[in-house]
């Protein structure tokens, strides 16, 4: 495919690094924003991780306060990560890749860093709120009843401007990135406001509040974060090691029936829950269609890395970006598993499942959009990361990290859950059995901080402008040997 | 009750499915689908062209 491209002159070639340039310089402010806030989400959400993690194998930690007692803990480290880290990261992807793909300046930074500043505003009024026990008992919707107003002011800004960005863009197509973020930023602020009416300003009554309530838990993974994630894998692969994506037409049947079968999927929560049959049936249906546009996606991605594997050896945001789109494939096809009844008997209700929603919200969607920041933040500040040590150790605590979680709380969560289904076993062995596993779960949850520590420091440096100056050439973390500099050469160039 | 939770349910699948089909309908006339192989190029450009890679390893 690549070998009918006639080479550009330099003449083109100047002209489009400088509208690039433009473009990615108009970006600056809010998307550096977006992006530092999420960072300082994501360290406090992974303090309070880590303590909620130890709580649960040392009860006596932490006992002589009633602010950071488990129940506040846990809901503040799932909004602060959840609500903090992973929809301000998102953003400032989405923010970054519409300019990019609509080959379109920034417009109305004003009222970016005001919706960034709303939302900021109602992330401290939901971490505080929390601890100090105005939190609400409705998971992933913990929120004090003060923090909505500013989440949807935030999130209606943000969408009106990528509506604003789209109609002034220069690039006639639509990439398949543009449909994902377009999708996301359409369906989270419905989602999230039927749900916050549903749910508390006209309560509706007691099973449809659960369907709503699991509805929108789903949703907020499947229409909010995921979209996000997948179309920055959609991009940067492609970008980064200068290839299109394998089958285009594939990756539009993706996202089609992404937006097909996704919204079905909530429900198999309430698998055996108080819901009428065909609801929970319905959507492990849904769950199973998944299939579709995850092998889609797996297809296109792999496909599109095949003869390009080297490069994970010196791009940092290429092997974030790559580890976190085949955890994509890895728990997408784990999910569409566990929605199916028989499975869910054991499972459901176990540990199995937070080592599912993690290797979700962090293996795959984290890990990509630490790629996308590796990739974009340098070409905003205009600086190269300052340690190519740090960010290895920053890969290494993370990847070990989630993978340690996820190993230790499956095998835990499994038998925890053939446990539960045994009458003969005593509770009591049941809570002993899992003690080493939580133990083990507190240990990745500290290698996974140290990691952030390390991310923390290298944007502070990059933002502070200490890394090198962009446009003298990367320095390779190792030598490529001399089959890969060729391919490596242009990044050189750049 | 009921009757509101019935207008919200009815209300939103109105919605989003008009919204889908209208977008996949403008998609459709304005070509979006016509040559996947031209649109895969659309996000290279004559300073980042198909065949160079953008991004490597930084220094120590």
């Amino acid at each position: 495919m690549a070998a009918t491209t006639t080479p550009p002159s330099p003449a083109d070639r100047a002209q489009a690094a400088r509208e690039r340039a433009e473009i990615d310089s108009s970006c600056r402010g809010p998307v550096l924003y977006y992006a530092a806030s999420a960072v300082f989400w994501l360290i406090a959400g992974t303090v309070l991780a880590v303590v909620a993690s130890i709580k649960l194998h040392s009860p006596y930690f932490l006992t002589g306060s009633e602010y950071l007692t488990f129940g506040r803990v846990r809901m503040a480290h799932l909004q602060a990560v959840g609500i903090g880290w992973s929809a301000m990261v998102g953003m400032a992807a989405a923010c970054w890749l519409m300019c990019r793909l609509s080959r379109a300046t920034l417009v109305y930074p004003v009222l970016l860093v005001v919706a960034a500043t709303l939302w900021n505003v109602g992330m401290v009024l939901n971490v505080v709120g929390i601890l100090l026990g105005h939190g609400r008992s409705v998971e992933w919707l913990d929120a004090p009843a003060y923090v909505s107003p500013f989440l949807i002011t935030s999130i209606a800004i943000f969408s009106a401007w990528t509506a604003a960005t789209f109609v002034r863009r220069r690039e006639p197509h639509v990439y398949v990135t543009q449909w994902y973020i377009f999708a996301a930023v359409f369906w989270f602020p419905i989602l999230y406001v039927i749900t916050v009416a549903m749910i508390f300003w006209m309560p509706s009554g007691g099973v449809v509040q659960l369907v709503v309530n699991w509805w929108f838990g789903h949703n907020y993974l499947g229409l909010w974060l995921t979209p996000i994630g997948v179309g920055s894998a959609y991009y940067l692969i492609p970008k980064i090691i200068g290839r299109p994506v394998h089958s285009y037409y594939l990756s539009i049947v993706g996202f089609w029936s992404l937006a097909l079968f996704y919204p079905w999927a909530g429900m198999h929560h309430l698998i055996g829950g108080p819901i009428p049959a065909w609801l929970s049936t319905a959507s492990t249906v849904g769950s199973m269609m998944m299939f579709i546009p995850v092998i889609a996606v797996a297809i296109n991605h792999h496909m599109t890395m095949v003869g390009s594997f080297h490069m994970l050896r010196y791009s940092p945001a290429l092997r974030f970006t790559v580890f976190g789109a085949m955890t994509y494939t890895l728990v997408s096809f784990q999910g569409s598993i566990e929605s199916l009844k028989s499975f869910s008997e054991v499972a459901h209700f176990t540990h199995y499942t937070v080592a599912h929603a993690h290797l979700g919200a962090y293996g795959f969607f984290t890990m990509v959009m630490f790629g996308q920041l590796y990739y974009m933040i340098p070409r905003l500040t205009g600086r190269e990361w300052y340690s190519a040590r740090l960010i290895s150790l920053h890969f290494w605590c993370d990847a070990v990290g989630i993978s340690i979680y996820f190993v230790s709380l499956t095998v835990a969560g499994w038998w925890q859950g053939r446990m539960m289904n045994d009458p003969n076993v005593p509770w009591g062995n049941v809570v002993t059995y899992l003690l080493p596993y939580l133990f083990t779960r507190s240990v990745a949850g500290v290698l996974m901080g140290v990691g952030h520590l390390a991310f923390a420091v290298l944007l502070v440096a990059n933002l502070a402008g200490w890394g090198r100056r962009r446009g003298t050439g990367p320095t390779y973390f190792a030598d490529p040997p001399p089959a890969d500099q060729k391919q490596l050469a242009g990044a050189a160039a750049d | 009750m009921t009757s509101t939770v019935i207008a919200i349910v009815v209300g939103s699948v109105v919605l989003f499915g008009a919204a889908t089909v209208l977008a996949m309908g403008w998609a459709v006339r304005a070509g979006q689908f016509d040559n996947p192989s031209r649109d895969a190029r659309s996000i290279f450009g004559p300073d980042e062209p198909v065949g160079e890679p953008t991004d490597a390893f930084p220094a120590d």
